[in-house]
């Protein structure tokens, strides 16, 4: 009987562990549609982050962490500083890069991957919904954050991009997780913490 | 038409089979058998380099993991600092699986030659043969199979990799703490192509 009650244990009480997912009713989707909406206000956003890329093979994720400006309408900084510096600035249509001190100019468009995070999070921000034209999207709920996955529809992100999750925080309903899973299935989670909101950026922020 | 048939094959046969010549080297000797490159044999441990390439002019930031599978067998796995997966590709002796690869680099020449270049980074080999130099005070140098492996205080610290009578590429280790391979360069000799390895490690499991 001792040994029933272990086994029931090692296998079932993980399930119950994680907060559960599941699909949003019509009623929750509108009710986060309007949430969404509301955090069109923003105008600016900061945070640290921590990147997590899981490879299939690798016991643990490859780590790094850094600082994200976001200012409306198009300006956004993403800056690594541990294990490494390198800061990234998305403005004017063009990506500035400072690679350690080596500083240096590319088109928008070597970055595809993140375009399209940063698309994503500045429209997060805006609110009005997602491209549908893009993106087959879904709202789920996990535990009680909101949850919105996109699979892309053109075949040209699909060679990239299998799936993006992003996760909203219940305190604020800002975006704080966003997944990036690759056709492989190995991902790319981003942890975004201690987020603060129309507090002011200031312009420097944006240059390298 | 026949003598130019002659001459085509001929010069075909020659530039595919040519012998490099080592700098300095005066001859081949039989050696009792040498274990060579024995950085990547424990399969417990995990690499986490971070790397920096330079190609064609571009520059490629990112992290490279390493997983012995066998000590003749790695799974390697490029990633951009951003985090997409270059290529993920389980490397043998004699062919590669190729788990991923992001769609502007899937291609099979590329592929080949980057498993060529991990291959070489990372499978111990087997020496009989060592080269001979007039000059007795030189670094031993092995080779097995147009490959060159120059031993320094008792670790290979260059792999120099021909084909076709050729240099094809150049691996040094750069900076070698307790038998890890802390600092690794890749100097392509055809392709404009380096590449610089720093081991990470915390991110590690060594």
């Amino acid at each position: 009987m001792k040994t029933s009650a272990f086994y029931f244990f090692l296998f079932f009480v993980p399930f119950f562990l994680g907060a559960q997912t599941r699909k949003m009713t019509a009623a929750e989707v509108t009710t986060f549609q309007q949430k969404l909406k509301k955090v069109a206000e923003v105008k600016s956003l900061s945070a640290d982050f921590v990147q997590y890329k899981h490879v299939s093979f690798m016991k643990k994720p490859v780590e790094s962490a850094g600082k994200v400006y976001v200012k409306q309408p198009n300006k956004l900084s993403w800056a690594y500083v541990s294990p490494f510096q390198y800061k990234m600035v998305f403005r004017d249509g063009k990506v500035f890069i400072n690679d350690q001190g080596n500083k240096k100019t590319l088109d928008i468009g070597n970055s595809k991957q993140f375009e399209k995070i940063s698309t994503l999070i500045s429209s997060s921000m805006k609110g009005g919904g997602y491209d549908e034209k893009e993106f087959a999207v879904s709202y789920f709920k996990k535990g009680n954050a909101d949850l919105v996955k996109l699979i892309p529809k053109l075949n040209d992100a699909k060679k990239y991009v299998k799936e993006i999750e992003l996760l909203f925080s219940t305190k604020d309903g800002q975006v704080e997780e966003v997944k990036l899973i690759e056709p492989s299935n190995d991902y790319t989670r981003f942890v975004l913490t201690n987020r603060k909101i129309n507090t002011g950026i200031e312009d420097a922020v944006f240059n390298l | 038409m026949r003598f130019l048939i002659f001459s085509v094959v001929l010069i075909v046969s020659f530039s595919s089979c040519g012998t490099y010549k080592f700098p300095n080297a005066v001859g081949v000797r039989e050696s009792t058998q040498q274990e060579l490159n024995s950085y990547y044999v424990d399969t417990t441990q995990t690499y986490v380099y971070r790397f920096n390439m330079q190609a064609f002019k571009q520059a490629q930031n990112g992290n490279l993991l390493i997983e012995t599978q066998a000590p003749e067998i790695h799974r390697i796995a490029m990633i951009s600092d951003f985090g997409q997966t270059l290529f993920d590709i389980s490397i043998y002796p004699d062919r590669y699986d190729l788990h991923y690869a992001m769609p502007d680099l899937n291609k099979k020449l590329l592929l080949r030659e980057v498993t060529d270049i991990f291959r070489t980074l990372t499978a111990r080999r087997y020496a009989q043969s060592a080269l001979l130099f007039m000059d007795k005070q030189h670094f031993p140098v092995y080779e097995v199979d147009h490959t060159y492996y120059t031993l320094k205080e008792r670790h290979v610290a260059q792999i120099l990799r021909t084909k076709a009578g050729k240099e094809r590429f150049t691996i040094e280790f750069l900076d070698v703490d307790q038998r890890i391979a802390e600092a690794i360069r890749v100097t392509h000799a055809k392709y404009p192509i380096t590449l610089d390895f720093k081991l990470d490690r915390k991110q590690s499991n060594l």
